[in-house]
């Protein structure tokens, strides 16, 4: 039972962590109707920002976490303007832009591997990681626990964002028709520039925490491959879905990790994927765009 | 001719056999993949294996590894293929990883993550010259008739297609068939050609590199996958010295192409008299509103 | 009418229902067309028209009710099936191969009743030689038939919009159709264009022996040459007839002009 509850925490914790980068994912995907592979890259910016920060500026772990986010934001909005917003303006073709956003994600990866070297750098530990005692069950890590109470931070600071403020409500109506939201009054490159910004931010939150766990590399962006596919899971283009998507996919692949074997637990994802699609294709909450013949 | 370009011959006919499959179902069937490494590594890996633990001889045995590709490719395809766009893409990758992790930790059969050393180095230039003129020969006839036009119109309008009497899914499922095939018989003769296969060689960044000069080539154009894989194998081996920098131009490369000319170099152009026909006369007059749109 | 054998009506709808979650597209529909006819089906937009179209060719599966083709029951058979038993259709929004050009959107249909293995189209022996230029004339030939033989070799996508509608006509007549869909053909056309558009689909409704039931918005086109119409509204037939029953009747008119008319 220990480890049965250990596994949850652990997946639960993991499942969060693909939360903020899956959520961001499906926001872009529910504004602009495509995927854009290049999250990822977010996510890497994110970590290695934190990482500079905290070495070479010296910056505690918060001012070193704001600097990451709002940098990877940045970057995102960047991305979206040099290499999407001239596709778009151009062509309704969103497989270009799937290309182009698959390139943007080699590129950003690259970029890091010229300028500072693929190994593998480990953050100062500024995050505790210390065994944790959870109710006399199980042990856990304060790291496990932290990730997910931040996970649930950020993901409910988001809530409040999409519901309470204007600019939420304006993505809200984006999300179901973007050309109407824009014929609404909504200024549409803002709005999408906003977009992006959240969904870098929400990545690079991923990113700090990722790099923790995993130490920081520049193909640390190949982990938002499971966070796709909780989004797909959840349903492409649903908030909520990715979130629970998320979590599937974190506890599956820890209880697989626990239980099964740990070689099983990255193919244990990618069949979850190949049966929601053959099966669901639009995933748990997703919405069905149909076509008008 | 000295061994060194010689084997850079034989690797650019390789590269082109298999760009040639990937044209046929994205150029030309409009199912963008992002998964098919996978199809290289079972004709490699099916290749090694008879020659290696069955004595076969190379000829049947790279045959059987296109066979055996191409089985896989249409199972698989049965399921997926009712996805399209971005879905279709995700399963790809998903799969792609999925037959990846297979191999990886099949170990008695493959060899596990270490590999499959030792190979005898059948692919010789004849050997590869040969394979390509038949496979190339096909794949040009294909696409000038009514499978090529079948094709195209479930890439143009799928809709359409079905009603015009098409049955797309199955056309569809014809497509990846053949493109597997196709890269199946690349990966066989790879196999002969290194000499030695791991997992790792067959991951998403091969995948990439195997649309993406497809896409550079021209979407729908067999001369402009081959022009692509000839450029951008060529550049490759101009950059060995700073290979590091090779993926990142690979980056650009899919980025650039999509911001300033998503067609490719070649756009839906062949390589024949109707094209230089129309280089010339666009030199000698005007651009007049009657051209192609 | 000349003595008929008595055969199956070429088309047959037995109270056809079709909802979209709660929108009641289709209701009740029931009306037959006679081998020969050239019918017209009519209404104010949004009555459901084009959901017939897409009901017969299996785009949309029916909510309940039965839709027969020659006596067969084809209702929510798979569309290519559908197609390939003899029913072909043109599109309110146009849906040409914009990439291909002219000749090639109609070869692509032509190349449905002009076949050759695969073997055959990979190394392009065997028949491949004869058919493909059956399937190029056959094509020419219908292009020469809508007025677009010059233009075989352009995008289709670069046609001007009355001969991109011509090219569709031309395309689905290349499939050999028993039965032909057309939806809104003259759409965006202006009053010469309509009637030059008349004359050719009575001519190929005579030339090619077709039934042909057409979806139109413009009463001209249909008056002018539909002995039989159907008139829908909210997806229910509201009046059946002749050009003349239908002209006067009320509930046409409250459909088109949304009012009470005082005769």
């Amino acid at each position: 039972m220990g480890t049965f509850l250990q596994q949850v925490i652990n997946g639960l914790s993991l499942g969060s962590v693909y939360a903020l980068i899956a959520v961001g994912y499906s926001l872009v995907y529910s504004i602009l109707l495509f995927s854009n592979f290049a999250h990822g890259g977010f996510l890497v910016i994110g970590g290695y920002l934190c990482y500079f920060a905290l070495n070479t500026l010296g910056m505690n772990i918060w001012m070193a976490g704001a600097f990451s986010l709002v940098g990877a934001g940045f970057a995102a909005v960047a991305t979206e303007k040099l290499a999407y917003k001239p596709i778009r303006e151009r062509t309704s073709v969103t497989l270009y832009l799937l290309i182009a956003s698959m390139g943007m994600s080699i590129v950003i990866e690259n970029l890091f591997v010229v300028l500072v070297g693929g190994r593998f750098r480990a953050l100062p530990p500024v995050i505790p990681t210390n065994p944790v005692n959870v109710f006399g069950i199980a042990t856990t890590s304060a790291f496990d626990i932290i990730s997910l109470v931040t996970a649930v931070v950020f993901l409910g600071g988001l809530q409040i964002f999409l519901t309470k403020t204007k600019w939420g409500l304006a993505i809200r109506a984006a999300a179901y028709n973007l050309r109407i939201a824009g014929l609404m009054g909504v200024n549409v490159a803002r709005l999408i520039s906003i977009v992006f910004f959240v969904a870098g931010l929400l990545a690079a939150v991923g990113g700090i925490f990722l790099s923790v766990r995993y130490t920081l590399y520049p193909q640390l962006g190949m982990i938002t491959i499971k966070a796709f596919v909780a989004a797909v899971i959840g349903g492409l283009g649903s908030l909520p879905g990715a979130v629970v998507g998320s979590l599937i996919l974190g506890l599956s692949e820890m209880l697989t990790a626990g239980f099964l074997s740990s070689q099983l637990r990255d193919l244990v994802v990618f069949s979850l994927l190949v049966v929601t699609l053959v099966i669901r294709p639009t995933g748990l909450f997703g919405k069905d765009v149909g076509e008008k013949v | 001719m000295s061994a060194y370009t010689e084997g850079i011959l034989i690797l650019l006919m390789i590269n082109g056999i298999a760009a040639m499959g990937v044209s046929l179902l994205t150029g030309f069937t409009g199912i963008f993949t992002l998964g098919h490494a996978a199809y290289l590594a079972i004709g490699s890996y099916t290749t090694a294996i008879l020659t290696l633990d069955y004595g076969m001889h190379w000829l049947p045995a790279i045959i059987a590894g296109g066979i055996l590709a191409m089985i896989l490719g249409y199972l698989i395809g049965i399921p997926t293929l009712k996805l399209f766009g971005d879905y279709y893409a995700i399963a790809s990758i998903g799969l792609a990883e999925s037959i990846r992790l297979i191999i990886e930790n099949w170990q008695s059969v493959t060899n596990g993550a270490r590999g499959i050393p030792g190979i005898d180095t059948f692919t010789t230039f004849p050997v590869a010259l040969g394979f390509f003129l038949v496979l190339a020969f096909f794949a040009f006839n294909l696409i000038n008739g009514r499978v090529g036009r079948a094709f195209m119109a479930c890439r143009d309008d799928h809709i359409a297609a079905s009603l015009l009497g098409f049955h797309t899914a199955r056309h569809r499922a014809f497509s990846l068939a053949l493109s597997a095939f196709y890269c199946g018989i690349a990966g066989g003769l790879y196999a002969g050609f290194i000499s030695f296969i791991q997992p790792i060689m067959f991951d998403m960044l091969k995948s990439t590199e195997m649309t993406a000069v497809v896409v550079f080539g021209g979407l729908g154009s067999m001369s402009g996958c081959l022009l692509g894989t000839t450029i951008i194998t060529l550049v490759t081996e101009l950059f060995r010295p700073i290979s590091q920098y090779r993926m990142l131009i690979y980056g650009l490369v899919l980025v650039l192409v999509m911001v300033l000319r998503p067609e490719g170099i070649m756009g839906q152009n062949e390589f024949n008299m109707k094209l230089f026909r129309k280089i010339a006369s666009r030199i000698g007059k005007p651009k007049t509103t009657s051209e192609r749109g | 009418m000349s003595a008929a054998v008595v055969e199956h009506p070429v088309l047959e709808l037995e109270s056809v229902n079709k909802f979209f979650g709660g929108v009641h597209a289709v209701n009740d529909m029931s009306f037959t067309v006679r081998k020969g006819e050239l019918a017209g089906l009519i209404g104010p937009n949004g009555a459901g028209k084009t959901t017939i179209f897409n009901l017969i060719t299996g785009v949309y599966p029916v909510s309940s009710g039965h839709i027969a083709f020659k006596g067969n029951d084809i209702t929510n058979q798979i569309t290519h099936k559908v197609i390939n038993s003899g029913i072909a259709r043109t599109f309110q929004n146009l849906r040409l191969f914009k990439g291909a050009t002219v000749l090639e959107n109609v070869m692509t249909a032509c190349q449905q009743h002009h076949k050759y293995t695969f073997i055959e189209a990979a190394t392009h022996m065997g028949r491949w030689g004869r058919v493909e230029k059956k399937i190029r004339s056959e094509s020419m030939e219908l292009l020469e038939r809508v007025g677009l033989a010059k233009e075989a070799d352009r995008g289709a996508g670069t046609l001007p919009y009355g001969h991109q509608r011509r090219l569709e006509i031309a395309r689905a007549l290349a499939l050999e159709p028993e039965l032909l869909l057309l939806d809104e053909p003259a759409a965006g056309m202006n009053p010469e264009e309509v009637m030059d558009l008349n004359d050719l689909i009575q001519a190929i409704h005579k030339d090619f022996q077709l039934t042909i039931l057409v979806i139109e918005h413009h009463m001209e086109l249909v008056m002018e040459i539909c002995p039989h119409i159907v008139c829908m509204n909210f997806g229910a037939l509201i009046a059946e007839g002749s050009p003349e029953d239908i002209q006067g009747h009320p509930e046409v008119l409250k459909a088109y002009l949304g009012e009470e008319v005082e005769e």
